[in-house]
């Protein structure tokens, strides 16, 4: 049951890099300043670690468009677990390329879960990422909070 | 050897800072922002982006080890957190290269759960 999603090239820039690290309250100035970048061996400002996020949605075939081919709603799906590793560097001046494979999907109880890895590779076709998600999708909304998903 | 590392303590989020990272990560989910939609969806009201616990999270680890690399991050979304809860990370190096840590609010519930290693 494999299926497959191709995610626009996307471009990474200092700007966008500075805007997310903003929102997330970092304060390390290698995300903001390129000296401090340079000075910390990174060749241009490094993307945060969770950056791959902004490749996922602001793409030009972004999350939506897989939802949508996927036959999601995103209001019914909540985050469950999130894997990354780090195999090289995201930075400023990178153009990255991501699929994302639905690797497995069951149902337990009223829920239905949605396993996704995405690969991601820059524009030396090195791979820089492997973001693995677990998506939950609610089947019948309750009246009370849902409290954890385990 | 499981190390404490000193906890890190995070004001409580404003619903405006919601829709900051929201317009940052692009990720426009209205459960995040929109309260007529998270209670339409049975949440009392919009829920925190689970990634924006994570970015939080992995900004913990820089700070408690600048000068390494992370090799790989695993976190759970064990709890939903909302706008107005103040939040405490804390963490435990178990190896030399490896540690946990959590997210909680101030009654101690757990938001996210982790696990780190490093190069």
């Amino acid at each position: 049951m494999e299926q497959e999603f191709h995610y626009a090239p996307f471009r990474v820039e200092a700007g966008k890099i500075r805007e997310f690290a903003l929102a997330l309250g970092l304060r390390n100035p290698v995300y903001f300043n390129k000296e401090a970048a340079l000075d910390a061996g990174y060749p241009d400002i490094p993307a945060p670690p969770t950056y791959t996020t902004v490749i996922d949605f602001w793409n030009e075939r972004d999350f939506y468009q897989l939802f949508r081919v996927w036959g999601l709603d995103p209001n019914d799906i909540l985050h469950g677990e999130q894997s990354f590793e780090y195999e090289k560097d995201i930075i400023s001046g990178d153009v990255i390329s991501a699929k994302a494979v639905l690797t497995d999907r069951f149902d337990k109880k009223d829920k239905r879960f949605y396993q996704i890895e995405t690969i991601y590779r820059n524009q030396g076709n090195e791979v820089v990422r492997v973001g693995r998600a677990t998506l939950i999708e609610r089947r019948e909304q309750h009246g009370a909070e849902i409290a954890g998903h385990s | 050897m499981a190390q404490k590392l000193p906890d890190i303590h995070k004001n409580p989020l404003a619903p405006i800072d919601m829709v900051r990272y929201s317009g940052a990560s692009g990720d426009f989910n209205e459960i995040h922002t929109v309260p007529k939609v998270a209670r339409s969806k049975g949440l009392k009201d919009p829920i925190v982006h689970g990634m924006l616990l994570m970015g939080w999270a992995a900004a913990a680890i820089d700070e408690w080890f600048p000068d390494r690399k992370r090799a790989k991050f695993t976190v759970r979304f064990v709890g939903m957190a909302h706008a107005g809860e103040a939040f405490v990370i804390e963490g435990i190096l178990t190896t030399e290269n490896a540690g946990e840590l959590q997210i909680k609010d101030a009654s101690g519930t757990g938001k996210l759960v982790g696990s780190f290693e490093m190069e």
